[in-house]
């Protein structure tokens, strides 16, 4: 699809009328069961009556829960902070809290709440399901950036779908990723299996972070790397890493960098993306071979029984 | 039916550089002067990229909640929403007429708004307010000339009120850096006033650290050097900064009832 000016940014012009009848009428179809859209609990109440909870909330008592309103708008508060207290810029991180209930809504207070916990993502999905998402590739998003993030665009194609990999999957960001390298070029992720929640909703091209976080790996990408037997071709940064990641483990303070915190060695997606790195250097270099025996500084020439080594 | 779309920042790190444009809009929503009012961010969703797909109104004003005509009112976000061109713009696409306006940082109360942060902020008297300096911090930026162009003129303004002894202007990323502005003045007294929209991890962490000044958390006042040193809010947690975006989509031709008002409600 063209990232023609024109047509950027649209993918269903004066589509919300008909996307949020389909939201309704997907909801209304489910009975009393309702529908799971990514982490929240859509269910109809009444007629033309929806609440949405956290789907972990579903069975809990409405009196056990913090915030039970009807204003649709209360759920931008939901939706800014993790229960740990923790900014959330990106809404589609599969870390939205519990303990609310947004109730009592009619099908637009339903949309309108529902838009301020996923911005945007009832209307891809049912731009997806209607064939009208238009999706912007990698290389146009990347040709467009200026400033600071310019040089994103010097990241290769194999790097490219690593940063995906690691910025992308299930685990930090529950959309799925509908755009390629280029229309020439694709992404070739491995599956995910199946979403979560009932709804597939489609990421229809980079977001900030995302390139926000390309411009990291493209410094790590960029830095000139070391063999290290056993472990590969790694840089610097990366075995600093390494040894950050094993000091905040022994502490136990891993995960406390932010989400969006790309120059923490601890950042969620930062190790996501060393991981990658380290399997594909042994997938490149293999395991070491054994070692043989007799070990170094044993005083016996021969491997002996009963040696506490083995 | 028309729409307002607030632009912002936002953040990656801190959700204090959203909070006013979020603030700002809830006000401007309860008034009922649009239709619809929608937020959009440059480092938050909702992105600029999707927010056209937002909002229904066919007349949409979009209100940049930046301080200057500068790198991103005039390059970043006309290029993302993909306008016909910088302020006053009028784009017409997806079967919409986009109006493109000023950012709120220009208008002309912002001088005012300034002198009031820093009166606020350090309580001074008259007289010890006519012995003090007042440094106004500007981003700055050396990718677009014009950035700086409304720090200057809003100091210039504030120096003509003759309420400060000195104002002076000082910047992050260009020059004159604000830290050697401070260290050049010579009063017993500077008020520093971040020309900023929101808080956030300039104005909480980079200006007072790198100016060894407590951090905002601790102290709007530090002494040092035996000097005492007042460290303001940004002026665009203002609530009166809402009435300002409804002048700037006024400006650009929405319909808005005589004497629509954001109420105090606004605080950010």
């Amino acid at each position: 699809m063209s990232d023609a000016p024109e047509v950027r940014g649209a993918h269903a012009a004066g589509g919300i009328p008909a996307a949020r009848q389909a939201l309704a009428e997907w909801i209304d179809a489910a009975g009393g069961e309702g529908r799971t859209f990514l982490q929240v609990r859509l269910l109809r109440t009444g007629d033309g009556r929806y609440e949405i909870r956290h789907a972990r909330d579903l069975h809990r008592s409405i009196l056990s829960l913090e915030t039970v309103t009807s204003d649709p708008y209360a759920a931008r508060f939901i939706a800014q902070m993790t229960s740990g207290g923790e900014h959330r810029p990106l809404k589609t991180a599969p870390n939205l809290r519990q303990g609310w209930a947004l109730v009592d809504l009619d099908a637009r207070a339903l949309w309108t709440a529902l838009d301020y916990l996923y911005p945007a993502c009832a209307l891809h999905w049912h731009a997806e399901l209607a064939g009208t998402l238009r999706v912007t590739h990698w290389r146009e998003v990347a040709a467009r950036q200026s400033g600071m993030y310019g040089a994103v665009k010097l990241l290769p194609p194999d790097v490219v779908r690593n940063t995906v990999r690691a910025c992308c999957g299930d685990a930090v960001c529950l959309r799925r990723v509908a755009w390629d390298v280029d229309t020439d070029t694709p992404l070739d992720l491995p599956s995910e299996g199946d979403v979560t929640g009932q709804a597939l909703v489609p990421c229809p091209e980079a977001c900030s972070m995302f390139i926000s976080f390309a411009r990291q790996v493209l410094v790590l990408e960029r830095a000139p790397r070391h063999e290290l037997p056993g472990l590969g071709r790694l840089g610097v940064e990366e075995i600093e890493q390494v040894r950050e990641i094993a000091t905040a483990a022994a502490a136990g303070t891993l995960g406390a960098a932010r989400e969006g915190e790309f120059s923490e060695a601890t950042n969620s997606r930062r190790m996501r993306y060393l991981a990658l790195r380290l399997a594909e250097e042994k997938a490149r270099i293999g395991d070491l071979p054994a070692p043989e025996l007799p070990c170094e500084g044993c005083p016996k020439a021969v491997p002996c029984r009963g040696c506490p080594m083995v | 039916m028309q729409a307002l779309i607030i632009i912002g920042h936002g953040s990656h790190l801190n959700a204090e550089s959203s909070a006013p444009v979020y603030a700002h809009a809830a006000a401007i929503r309860a008034t009922g002067a649009f239709d619809e009012v929608r937020e959009c961010f440059w480092k938050e969703e909702p992105s600029m990229r999707e927010v056209f797909d937002l909002v229904e109104a066919d007349d949409v004003y979009v209100v940049p909640l930046f301080i200057s005509e500068g790198y991103f009112t005039e390059e970043v976000i006309p290029r993302e929403l993909g306008l016909d061109g910088p302020a006053p713009s009028v784009t017409r696409k997806l079967g919409k007429t986009i109006h493109y306006t000023k950012p709120v940082g220009t208008h002309s109360s912002m001088a005012g708004m300034i002198l009031r942060r820093a009166e606020e902020t350090a309580g001074l008297t008259d007289d010890e307010a006519r012995d003090a300096g007042l440094i106004i911090i500007g981003h700055g930026t050396e990718r677009n000339s014009n950035s700086s162009e409304v720090i200057y003129r809003v100091s210039r303004e504030a120096d003509e009120a003759g309420i400060f002894g000195h104002v002076r202007t000082g910047f992050l990323d260009q020059a004159p850096e604000v830290g050697e502005v401070l260290e050049a003045m010579e009063e017993r007294r500077i008020v520093l006033v971040p020309f900023f929209v929101a808080e956030g991890w300039h104005t909480q962490e980079t200006i007072p650290d790198d100016l060894g000044l407590n951090r905002p958390a601790v102290s709007p006042m530090t002494e040092k050097d035996g000097r005492t040193i007042f460290y303001a809010a940004p002026v665009g947690t203002f609530p009166e900064i809402a009435q300002i975006v409804l002048q700037r989509a006024r400006e650009a031709g929405a319909r808005l009832p005589g004497g629509v008002a954001v109420g105090e409600a606004a605080g950010v």
